[in-house]
């Protein structure tokens, strides 16, 4: 999923200060599943928020709603009624949410409460880690199913640096080294000659460094 | 500045539905009148003995006569037999009557009733049956007139029973409630007798024929004439009464395996003060008495002689003996009552006294020509589902269409007349649907639930005992009532969840000790409430707050907050009913099963709400409390909700987590 993280409580606090009626929406997919900004935590950060305000005499209210997502305006115009009734949304869905809201809403000031950091994969319960970058052009089917974008701290495509120790990377011990991964699985196969293939270079344009996408699809029309 | 929490937090979606109770714990599905034994026990535990009352009253007219008597098929289906013992659910109904009449509250005053529908029914016998049939009817609207021959109410309860097991002041109690809520019982009013069934048929709306067992059956075999030979119902009568029967010996032969029987003798032996011995078909596994009894009357030194038949009543004159002859087996191949015997293994048992307790019938011979009639047998024809006789606008109920049963069967057949009354007068009534039960605790998690053991009543020393007819059982008491409260599983109130809110995230399934919540490659399936334990750990995890516990849900402990507060105090302590010792004696008290379903939500809120400190109870490591991994989930919430705290610049202190001090139950028993 998306996963995102709840900016430290001082930064939000510096934002939701200058506000009256402050209005906090969870967001109840990517952010849920990584347990930062579901109803549960939006619910805990209303609280927070109070409780602070209370402490240092800010005049006004905090609210909270949530909806299943915030990238779809159905369900962002569904609380429109909440969202025309404040000063400030402060989302705590990744950074598509309050970018939705506020262009829907053009008359609020909209925050994001989340730093959105990463795709990622669920490796245990409380530990997601980074596996995709979305760098449009997927060719794991040629490293053994693993991303060496993702996984490499220096995103190499042509195998392990120098600094790869004991199968982890030189960044950490804990974080393996994609390329040993990669090679071992290969190797399962007896495939790590493949490994010696030329392939062409990586069509980086179909990655945000080619510009922000767009994904379009033909069919039915309502 | 004081906040109303569940009104501010704005609700976006549906909340699950807690107390959606499609499947109901076992013990109200076996009870014959659907008692909900589970929240009863509930308020038990938690020391609510008026509103346990109240609950027992939803159902049961006769709340302390049957939490003494009762034959309690809801305690063999008691899901918690499975891990250890069942719960003494019977035992803890005497702990909410004998609680609320000890703090002198309300319970024990009967609602005043308005007969508006205008019609009346006449009810003959005030035996259970007939005083259900008549309680119900008032709750309706309906007035009832019970004729009753004896010279007090009751039936068999009073006749029957004796007071080492239902003291007649209890009795009373229950009846002079029924009486307050303008029922009207006449005694010494014997249909047939003082008053012709002819004419209450014809003043009455309706007739409910309640006239249970009331005669003795005797035996046709030599020597029964014999003066020494008494029958069961005469001598019970008698005993009750409190007149001497002069024919009791020192040396009493109690023929008859029953539960009648046992009473018989376990009175002989009072009133003798001699040898009392049992002799009855049935091999000792299969004695038809209840094993409870059965193991009263030994420990009050009855002798039970097994598998023997009653051939002849030996004595010149007088009672000198009981011959009798081996018998083999009593039930042929289908069950059916078909003793056969050894004719030529016969022995003496050696006596001065013979009681026959082998069973009763009714005695209708106040029925006239016009109706209802009785089959080839003697017995009432009878509708079962409708409760009619064949003659329209007689009714009937308890054992004498049943046969021979519990006083809680005779409740159930008495409830379901006066609906079928009801309905007849023209009257609103409906039964409630059957309840259905969830499975056995399974194996896996059986293993996970802590073993605590029953509380066992305590009961007056068996040599003192048997020389009055004071009470034996003399109550299990506010700390072992509690604590065996305590024990009780919550069948089936544990964790629902809004599908609608659902987003199959598996939170739920990784942190449940149980395995209760199960998903497949579609999502979340269900949560198996056979093995949910409602410890609560999924509520407090949910990160979309789809799910929540049927019994004391979120909403019930938002309001357990608000009225803690509302008490003269700003703090508030979340703590369990199980250790009945309290943290922060000063504080709001919101009692739970367990402190782990405490979330971070409901700490925070709890300050949001406007307390100054919040409290949390929790059991040691070692100790590891109610649901065994529960205390982790306490202690990850308060730090969490502590950091909470401080990341918002307000007091962490404002949070504190303390040992229980002292658990009351754990004490050994």
């Amino acid at each position: 999923m998306i996963a995102a993280e709840k900016k430290p409580f001082e930064q939000i606090k510096a934002v939701t200060d200058q506000f009256e009626k402050v209005l906090v929406v969870g967001c109840n997919t990517c952010v849920a599943v990584c347990l930062t900004g579901g109803e549960k935590e939006a619910e805990l950060l209303t609280a927070q928020l109070r409780l602070q305000r209370e402490k240092d005499s800010i005049k006004g209210s905090v609210e909270t709603v949530t909806v299943l997502r915030q990238c779809e305006n159905e369900y962002v115009d569904a609380i429109a009624a909440q969202i025309d009734g404040s000063d400030l949304v402060l989302s705590m869905a990744c950074s598509i949410g309050p970018q939705l809201i506020a262009e829907r809403f053009p008359k609020v000031r909209v925050a994001p409460a989340m730093n959105t950091n990463m795709l990622a994969v669920v490796k245990k319960h409380h530990v997601w880690s980074e596996y995709c970058v979305a760098c449009g052009d997927c060719g794991i089917f040629n490293t053994g199913g693993i991303c060496p974008i993702a996984r490499c701290a220096k995103q190499l495509l042509n195998g392990p640096c120098g600094g790869s120790q004991g199968g982890h990377c030189e960044i950490s011990a804990e974080v393996p080294c994609v390329w040993q991964l990669i090679y071992d699985k290969l190797a399962t196969f007896g495939l790590e000659g493949n490994l010696g293939r030329i392939g062409g270079p990586k069509n980086w344009s179909k990655s945000n460094s080619g510009g922000p996408r767009t994904m379009k699809k033909e069919g039915f029309e309502p | 500045m004081e906040r109303e929490l569940a009104d501010s937090i704005t609700r976006s979606s549906a909340r699950p539905v807690p107390g959606d109770a499609r499947l109901s714990p076992p013990c109200e599905v076996a009870c014959p009148i659907h008692t909900d034994a589970r929240r009863y026990v509930q308020k038990v535990a938690e020391g609510y003995y008026d509103l346990a009352l109240s609950i027992i009253r939803e159902t049961n007219p006769l709340p302390q006569s049957i939490g003494r008597i009762c034959a309690h098929p809801c305690e063999e289906a008691c899901r918690r037999g499975g891990v250890d013992e069942p719960i003494a659910i019977c035992n803890l109904k005497r702990v909410a009557s004998d609680g609320a009449k000890a703090a002198g509250i309300v319970g024990f005053e009967p609602p005043a009733v308005e007969y508006s529908t205008g019609k009346k029914v006449a009810i003959i016998g005030s035996g259970p049956s007939g005083l259900a049939a008549a309680y119900d009817l008032a709750l309706l609207g309906v007035k009832s007139v019970i004729f009753e021959k004896q010279p007090e109410a009751g039936g068999f309860l009073r006749t029957g029973i004796l007071s080492y097991r239902l003291p007649k002041n209890i009795l009373d109690e229950d009846i002079d409630y029924i009486r307050g809520m303008g029922v009207e019982i006449r005694t010494g009013a014997g249909v047939g007798e003082d008053i012709k069934f002819e004419e209450l048929v014809s003043e009455y709306d309706a007739v409910l024929i309640a006239v249970g067992l009331s005669e003795s059956r005797s035996l046709p075999i030599p020597g029964v004439d014999l003066p020494e030979v008494l029958l069961a119902v005469p001598f019970l009568e008698d005993v009750n009464a409190g007149r001497d029967v002069p024919q009791l010996g020192k040396d009493i032969i109690v023929i008859g395996g029953g539960n009648v029987a046992i009473d018989v003798a376990r009175s002989a032996k009072r009133l003798s003060g001699g040898r009392v011995t049992m002799v009855c078909l049935e091999a000792d596994h299969e004695m038809p008495a209840h094993d409870w009894e059965i193991a009263d009357a030994r420990e009050e030194g009855i002798a039970m002689v097994c598998s023997q038949g009653p051939n002849a009543i030996v004595g010149d004159g007088r009672v000198e003996g009981l011959e009798v002859k081996k018998c083999e087996s009593v039930f042929d191949e289908h069950g059916r009552f078909a003793p056969s015997f050894c004719e030529t293994e016969l022995s003496i048992i050696p006596g001065d006294t013979v009681i026959i307790t082998i069973g009763q019938m009714s005695n209708l011979s106040f029925l006239t020509e016009a109706g209802p009639e009785v089959n080839e047998r003697g017995i009432l024809i009878f509708d079962r589902e409708l409760c009619t006789t064949s003659r329209r606008g007689v009714f009937a109920s308890g054992e004498v269409v049943t046969g021979p049963g519990a006083a809680v069967n005779a409740l159930a057949s008495g409830k379901k007349a006066a609906i079928a009354v009801a309905r007849y007068l023209g009257v609103e009534a409906h039964s409630s649907h059957e309840p259905v039960a969830i499975g056995e605790v399974p194996e896996d998690v059986r293993a996970q639930i802590k073993q605590a053991p029953r509380r066992i009543m305590p009961v007056r020393d068996t040599g003192q005992r048997i020389t009055d007819f004071g009470e034996v059982e003399t109550g299990l008491g506010e700390i072992d009532g509690r604590c065996e409260a305590s024990r009780c599983l919550l069948c089936g109130s544990g964790a629902r969840y809004s599908q609608l809110k659902c987003i199959s995230c598996l939170t739920c399934v990784r942190v449940c000790p149980y395995g209760a919540p199960w998903a497949d490659g579609d999502g979340l399936g269900g949560i198996d409430q056979d093995k949910c334990q409602a410890c609560g750990i999924c509520f407090t995890q949910c990160p979309a707050k789809a799910i929540d516990l049927a019994v004391l849900s979120e909403a019930d402990i938002i309001s357990g907050i608000r009225a803690a507060l509302a008490v003269d105090s700003r703090d508030v302590e979340f703590g369990c009913w199980y250790s009945q010792s309290r943290v922060a004696p000063g504080a709001g008290f919101v009692a739970l099963p367990c402190t782990s379903r405490i979330s971070v939500g409901l700490l925070v809120g709890a300050l949001d709400a406007g307390a100054e400190k919040v409290y949390v109870a929790v059991c040691s490591e070692d100790d590891d409390g109610r649901f065994i991994h529960g205390h982790r989930q306490t202690r990850a919430a308060v730090a969490e909700a502590r950091a909470a705290l401080e990341e918002a610049g307000i007091d962490p202190e404002r949070i504190e987590l303390s040992l229980v001090p002292e658990k009351k139950c754990m004490k050994e028993a």
